[in-house]
């Protein structure tokens, strides 16, 4: 009986152990999570840090979805969509159909409120290292400069739909129920923000930056400002900007338009933002790119002087009247870097009488040795976006792979000082007449005298084609929509802005019936 | 003490002795069917004294000559037999229809089915080994009402399994049900070999499945691996097949001649001279000199018969206190992608229960897999459906190419290359996974059969090496992997989970009062750990090279670790009750804490009620009806499928050129989910009845599931993306009924028949008041409103096409939209008068259909005669759409081919040179080949959305008996040879290969194909 009780007992104390055991591993509920950093966790304190979250504002801001640029720019006369036969609302949308359920206008939208939010939320980390560091001055740069970053998207954006939202902070259900801002406040809000930004930045060129060489700097600032005021038709507002740009000497234009677009092109004098990638000198590995292959000859029609080099999807082609307009004025050097001709392309050009000779340098290879066959999708390639074979790094055959993107060069911010002026602005620091003929000078144009305001949307017509719808948007700003109208289009005021997309609409209920 | 007892023992039965003549009884104890039952307990009646038949049924026992012999076995009817001084007793004993005699694991124990108030059904093995397959649940495809089951056909996948609807939102975390594999948790069970379960119970409702608390909301599904049986002479076992896997319903696609017609209606100039290019490059038919000649059939090309093939050998036997089971098996399946896509598994199992004394019981039961599983490349499956026809699979004159000159459609000025195969060849995705499951109990008993604890650890560990590798070729300039681009990726994930149970039951019996009382806790510990490298050019030639050490390059971004470990708690008890086996009372209650979310406590109570009206009195009069029982519970179960959430805003590094050094930076995320319980509720009502001698069964069941604080993605309006927040509520609703029929004839012929099926209602019920979240994607847009079914399918209704230029230019619509004839009409959802009427926008999108099913049914026959068997099943499934995406590529990618459908059906037009149409030759279906280019033909509408309701003859088994066999005067063990096919016919309207897709939109679903086999089953 005594062993019986006995082993009761140990069982019964088992049992006990056993549940108090299990009891005692209640803590472990508390356990955070393994391998994530939490945001709290981040050691402010840390003062060097402080320059992080800026540089993922630029990777944020670099990283661009290879549909945005086009989309922000075909409409224009300067360029057609090319790539005939697919993409099908894109090429509408050249046309002036819009197709509200089309994907690219929702990508384009979100991709970019995405990296506007991520601008925001960098500034926000900034502000929280600040609270610690020994150079919080420094931390008012880091901000000001995202706040650049987040400009220039929000600028595209309006652009595009006109009317669109202010994000004031990193929370993108915070403007849920908030009305758009109309297209002129907007403008008017990106160039007080510059005012904001620009006593924090630092007064040099971008490409003489130690820590973010290539990135924002006040002159990017200024010129943003100045972009947004040519919107607003305020030109004296253009004009006080572009003259500080051109006042600070810090910028010229660089004496090879050609390469400008290309390897040695990338951190130039003349640039004033891009968006950097690279493939890190190496011949495989780690890249960060754009995807340029998009912009070029489709690949089994292109002859690239280096075997193996890739070629592309065949969109994103000059247009004819603008060929046809650089041809009536005798340019070469911007025309040849501008254009990448197909012997079909040569041939449609010649069918007008008045074009039957043309210059002997219009070849279908270019000045690099690549060869362009003919190829079903377009008759012309962007020269801009093209990177020459021999300039890819042994290894790398993707198009373009390792340039640069440009966004802003100091030869625009020339012409809107120049058109600024001639529109009634003042200015002490340049004449539009000089602002123009730099420009021509570098194209190996003759000098022009008292400019008119004709002549400098002409010359930059010439100097801007494909470079981010530049040419439709002047057009829109002055009204002139017969321009628009080419090549069998019809352009009416109520084109000017793409429908939101329907996506956004289900999304936003203010969109429904709101009216631009 | 006990030697007392001993002696007293003795004495007594010597007394006897001398009171009696003592016999010696022997015989042999069979079925209907004369083949010797082993294990059939013989007892004498009035004593605690008997025996157990061997492995040919035979017995041998001392009784006395006035004794009664009662002969008891598990599905049979007991029989009492008296001795009357005979000395050879056989007995043929009857099955027994009475299945309600039976006992049903149900968690941490078990029950009578008699006593349950909840709905559970439970498969055996024998209607598992139907099936040829390497994934268990696949066998109950079309078996369980309520169920559902979506196979899928790439070797070594499990299938969708889904248990009453969708009560999770889709694609925030697994919805996989819980398997308990003999007490251990599981979220797959890729790792077993269906031919060691014993049994699989599917636990339906809550009431059921509460007592696993939070991981029980997707359904819990409890496996039994094989076990032996006490006194049990060893029996070997081999089960065996061999087959051959077939693609099924291989979708048609346009031949060249189609497509050229396509290209050249299409109204797009570059599309025409790619025909051009390849009559150049490839001549001209001699049929039609104005097509190439050239006709691949892409899906022709890449598929294959897959052969599959299993062995399992099962030993099993006790003794008076040890019983134990040992297997072996190899299992191996090929897949119908001709590439390296292949499954190949072995396991070994042990399973071993002692009795050490009166009071003391232990076991282990270890097993082990280890399987290799290659990865079919999946986007072969939508790249076959695109590559257009008129390009060979093989392209001589890309003479530069290596190792082989695959075609490339780039040569032909098409933006992408299409074709499939050298993402066929040049990938080797290959999963090694060990995966060991071990679990040891100790049961003590304090009273004897009242009062028992157990305490029960059991692991899992698995440890899985993958290895993806992309090998170097070159086709064309544009269509190549250069060497060093090649990669191999390496990828280690360890899984070490932990759970330890402590149990406390306690049964009693007080007059007609029945009472069991079970207590536990539980402690979970899931712990994982990933680590994952890459490298850039490696010695690509031998396999043995293929690691990321032997690499020249190893970018930094693709070294990576992760990790995570949540920790679990539990306390839970149960009471089940019954009064005179007539009134049955159940209850269970859990209290779970994790340490996934912010809210780490959750409570989930369950009861149940049951009345067997077939035990009152005033029903026993009615013969025909033998057992009628009405059943209702209610419970609440929790969901933890759904990720962890981060509950806070993280921070993660970034990478970025700066000045063509490669720079860091943070991006910090200011939308982060927050998440609390997900909590299901459901209340389920029910009958289950025997009817005309128990031949006739029938469990009906009707439920109401809702799911509280659902777990929805919100999407996040400006940016994409989504948070996930506990906002919603979902119902799923449905009717459950199963009938079987099962007779005898005769000792020669018996057969049975059944039949199941269950409708499913799918509802969203709240959106924290709003009316709609969004899901799908931009372009296929599938949303969930309040009062219809979860991510339905929403879009345009379409009306046929425009026939003529007179019907486009009367039609404001039309002229508003630029449209031609061969464009759709879409139904205008506004009636005159009422605002939006006259154009079509936003707001003439309605519900298209919800990819989930209302209606499944299933059912079986089987009939035996003599040494034959045959069986045969059939499942179908109403009610469900799919979203045909192949279909929908156009919108990125417009020159791809089309299904052959697609093409016969089109609107065909003219048109004149500058690609105007013309006129319309033949009105379609469809629209024309210039209108399926067109935005306005490509919103997502009912065209895209199909309906996706299948039938199909699940599974057909011819098998043959071979039993007590001499041969050349040798016995022979018993045979058993089937010849089965798998899933032989399927019957669909849907355009596409397979109707069963899981989430409901098709891309790249592999095919599930049909499988034959030839099976052996040997006894010794």
């Amino acid at each position: 009986m005594t062993m019986k009780t006995i082993y009761k007992f140990i069982i019964v104390a088992n049992v006990i152990f056993a549940l108090v055991m299990v009891s005692s591993c209640s803590d472990k509920l508390d356990e955070l999570p393994l391998n994530t950093s939490f945001t709290e966790d981040v050691d402010y304190t840390i003062s060097e840090n402080m320059i992080l979250p800026l540089k993922g504002a630029y990777e944020a801001v670099y990283t661009r979805g290879w549909e945005e640029f086009p989309l922000i720019s075909v409409r224009g006369d300067d360029v057609n969509h090319g790539g005939l036969g697919d993409q099908q609302d894109y090429a509408e949308t050249d046309k002036y159909n819009y197709n509200k359920d089309f994907w690219m206008y929702n990508s384009l939208w979100q991709v970019s409120y995405n990296d506007i939010f991520m601008c925001h939320s960098a500034m926000e980390q900034i502000e929280k290292y600040q609270e610690f560091a020994s150079n919080p001055a420094l931390g008012d740069q880091y901000i000001a400069e995202a706040k650049v970053l987040r400009a220039f998207l929000l600028f595209q954006v309006t652009r595009v739909w006109g009317d669109v939202f202010i994000p004031t902070n990193s929370v993108p259900t915070d403007l849920v129920g908030v009305m758009p801002t109309t297209k002129d406040e907007m403008m008017q809000h990106l160039s007080d923000q510059m005012d904001e930004a620009i006593p924090y930045l630092l007064d040099i060129h971008p490409n003489k930056r130690s820590d973010i060489r290539g990135g924002v700097t006040k002159y990017t600032a200024l010129a943003i400002q100045a972009l947004a005021n040519l919107e607003l038709k305020n030109y004296q507002g253009v004009a006080d900007a572009t003259s500080e740009i051109i006042n600070s000497g810090e910028f010229k234009l660089s004496g090879d338009f050609y390469n400008l677009f290309k390897i040695p092109g990338k951190l130039d004098d003349e640039n004033i933002f891009e968006y950097q990638y690279s493939d890190f000198g190496q011949a495989s590995g780690d890249r960060t790119s754009y995807l340029f292959a998009f912009f070029g000859p489709q690949g089994a029609f292109y002859n690239p002087k280096v075997e193996g080099a890739g070629g592309g999807w065949g969109f994103y082609e000059p247009s004819i009247k603008w060929i046809k307009f650089m041809l009536d004025r005798g340019e070469t050097t911007r025309l040849q870097t501008s254009v990448l001709f197909t012997p079909r392309g040569i041939a449609e050009i010649q069918k007008d009488a008045a074009y039957a000779t043309l210059p002997e340098w219009i070849s279908n290879v270019t000045p690099s040795g690549d060869e362009v066959l003919d190829y079903p999708r377009a008759m012309f390639s962007s020269g801009k976006h093209y990177l020459p074979s021999d300039q890819l790094i042994p290894g790398r055959n993707d198009y373009g792979s390792n340039n640069n993107f440009r966004c802003i060069r100091y030869a625009e911010v020339l012409l809107m000082h120049a058109e600024a002026l001639t529109r009634g602005a003042s200015s002490s620091v340049m004449t539009a007449d000089e602002a123009v003929n730099e420009v021509r000078g570098r194209a190996g144009l003759t000098d022009l005298s008292g400019v008119t305001s004709e002549q400098v949307m002409d010359e930059k017509f010439a100097e801007l084609a494909m470079e981010w719808g530049t040419r439709f948007y002047d057009m829109v700003r002055l009204g002139n929509y017969a321009e628009l109208s080419y090549e069998g289009r019809t352009f009416t005021e109520d084109k000017i802005y793409l429908p939101y997309p329907q996506n956004q609409v289900d999304q936003l209920p203010v969109l429904k019936d709101y009216q631009r | 003490m006990k030697k007392t007892l001993f002696v007293i023992t003795m004495l007594l039965v010597s007394t006897l002795l001398f009171a009696q003549q003592m016999l010696t009884v022997k015989g042999k104890v069979t079925d209907a069917s004369n083949v010797g039952l082993p294990g059939v307990t013989v007892a004498i009646q009035g004593s605690a004294q008997g025996t157990i038949t061997d492995i040919d049924g035979n017995y041998i026992l001392q009784v006395s000559s006035d004794a009664v012999l009662v002969y008891s076995f598990i599905g049979f009817e007991k029989q009492e037999i008296p001795v009357n001084n005979q000395t050879d007793i056989n007995v043929v004993l009857q099955e027994s229809m009475k299945l309600v005699d039976e006992v049903v694991v149900v968690g941490y124990g078990e029950m009578k089915v008699k006593d349950l108030t909840s709905s559970i059904t439970t498969v055996k093995s024998d209607d598992l080994a139907k099936t040829p397959s390497g994934q268990p649940m696949q066998a109950l495809q079309g078996k369980v009402s309520g169920m559902q089951i979506v196979s899928s056909g790439a070797p070594g996948e499990a299938p969708t399994v889904r248990v009453r609807g969708i009560g999770s939102y889709p694609g925030i975390g697994d919805t996989n049900p819980l398997y308990v594999v003999d007490g251990m948790f599981f979220d797959d069970i890729t790792f077993l070999n269906p031919s060691d379960i014993a049994s699989i119970s599917v636990l339906k409702d809550a009431s059921a499945a509460a007592i696993y608390g939070v991981r029980a909301a997707n359904g819990v599904i409890l496996i039994e691996t094989k076990s032996g049986s006490k006194n049990q002479k060893a029996i070997i076992s081999y089960d065996g097949y061999y087959g051959t896997q077939v693609a099924q319903n291989v979708v048609k696609m346009a031949n060249a001649e189609q497509f050229t017609a396509m290209a050249y209606e299409s109204g797009s100039d570059p599309d025409v001279s790619y025909i051009e290019n390849a009559m150049q490059r490839y001549g001209r038919s001699r049929v039609n000199p104005n097509v190439p000649d050239v006709n691949t059939d892409w899906y022709d090309a890449i598929l294959r018969h897959g052969q599959v093939q299993n062995h399992s050998i099962n030993v099993a036997g006790g003794g008076e206190s040890a019983t134990y089971s040992i297997g072996a098996s190899y299992f191996e399946e090929q897949g119908i992608l001709d590439m390296k896509n292949e499954f190949e598994r072995f396991n070994l199992r042990s399973k071993l229960d002692y009795e050490a004394n009166d009071w003391f019981t232990i076991g282990g039961n270890v097993l082990f897999s280890n399987s290799t599983r290659y990865a079919p490349d999946n986007s072969a499956w939508s790249r076959a459906y695109w590559a257009v026809p008129i390009m060979p699979v093989i392209d001589e004159l890309n003479v530069d190419a290596w190792p082989t000159p695959y075609s490339d459609a780039t040569v032909l000025g098409y933006r992408g290359p299409q074709n499939p195969f050298t993402s066929m060849d040049f990938s080797n995705d290959r999963t090694k996974n060990r995966k060991t499951l071990a679990n040891f109990y100790a049961k003590i008993d304090i009273l004897p059969s009242k009062l028992s604890f157990k305490t029960t650890y059991n692991a899992s560990i698995e440890s899985q090496l993958i290895r993806n590798v992309r090998l170097p070729y070159y086709i064309t300039d544009n269509y190549r992997r250069d060497e060093e681009d090649a990669s191999v990726t390496s990828r280690t994930n360890t899984y070490f989970n932990q759970i330890w149970d402590n149990v406390v039951t306690y049964t009693d019996s007080f007059g007609d009062h029945n009472l069991t009382v079970m207590l536990g806790s539980e402690y979970r510990d899931e712990a994982y750990d990933r680590l994952n490298a890459q490298g850039l050019g490696f010695p690509y030639q031998n396999e043995e090279s293929w690691y990321v050490g032997q690499s020249s390059n190893i970018p930094v971004e693709q070294v990576y670790d992760e990790a995570s470990r949540y920790y679990g708690l539990s306390y839970f008890g149960r009471i089940s009750y019954n009064f005179k086996n007539r009134y049955l009372l159940y209850g269970t209650y859990r209290a779970d804490g994790t340490s996934k979310y912010q809210e780490k406590w959750g409570y989930f109570p369950t009861v149940g009620a049951g009345w067997v009206l077939s035990e009152e009195g005033f029903m026993q009069d009615i013969d025909f009806l033998d057992y009628l029982k009405l059943r209702a519970s209610w419970g609440q179960l929790g969901n933890n499928s759904v990720p962890a959430s981060d509950g806070a805003s993280t921070t993660d590094n970034v990478y970025l050129a700066i000045d063509d050094i490669y720079e860091y930076g943070t991006q910090t995320s200011s939308t982060f989910d927050y998440l609390k319980w997900e909590v299901t509720e459901e209340t389920n009502f029910g009958v289950t009845t025997n009817w005309l001698n128990n031949r006739l069964s029938a469990e009906a069941d009707y439920y109401i599931r809702d799911t509280k604080n659902a777990v929805i993605p919100i999407q996040v309006p400006f940016v994409g993306g989504s948070v996930r927040r506990n906002l919603g509520e979902i119902r799923n609703s449905g009717f459950e009924l199963a009938l079987n029929w099962s007779d005898k004839i005769n000792s020669d012929l018996s057969y049975s028949v059944g039949f199941n099926m269950s409708t499913l209602k799918n509802e969203v019920r709240d959106l924290y008041g709003q009316e709609y979240i969004d899901g799908g994607s931009a372009e296929f847009r599938q949303r969930s409103i309040v009062g219809e079914s979860i991510l339905a399918f929403y879009g345009w209704e379409t009306d046929g096409v425009y026939s003529s230029w007179d019907e486009v230019n009367n039609d404001p619509i039309a002229v508003a939209n630029n449209l031609e004839p061969g464009d759709y009409k879409y139904k205008d959802q506004q009636a005159e008068g009422e605002e939006g009427y006259g154009v079509i926008d936003g707001e003439d999108r309605v519900v298209l259909g919800s990819y989930l099913p209302s209606f499944m049914y299933g059912g079986n026959l089987g009939l035996q005669y003599k040494n034959f068997e045959f069986s045969a099943s059939f499942y179908g499934q109403t009610g469900n759409k799919i979203l045909n995406r192949k279909r929908g590529q156009v919108i990125w990618t417009p020159d791809l081919n089309m299904d052959a459908d697609l093409a016969t059906n089109r609107t065909q037009i003219s048109l004149d040179e500058n690609n105007n149409v013309v006129d319309v030759v033949k009105v379609g279906k469809y629209p024309s080949s210039k209108g399926l280019r067109k935005g306005w033909n490509q919103k997502m509408s009912d065209y895209f959305v199909e309906d996706g309701a299948f039938f199909r003859i699940q599974n057909v088994q011819l098998a043959y008996n071979l039993k007590g066999q001499e041969w050349f005067g040798t016995a022979m063990p018993n045979m058993r040879i089937s010849l089965t096919a798998e899933r032989p016919l399927t019957v669909f309207n849907y355009n596409g290969f397979n109707p069963e897709v899981s989430n409901g939109v098709d891309l790249q679903t592999y095919p599930i194909p049909a499988v034959y086999t030839i099976g052996l089953n040997v006894k010794f």
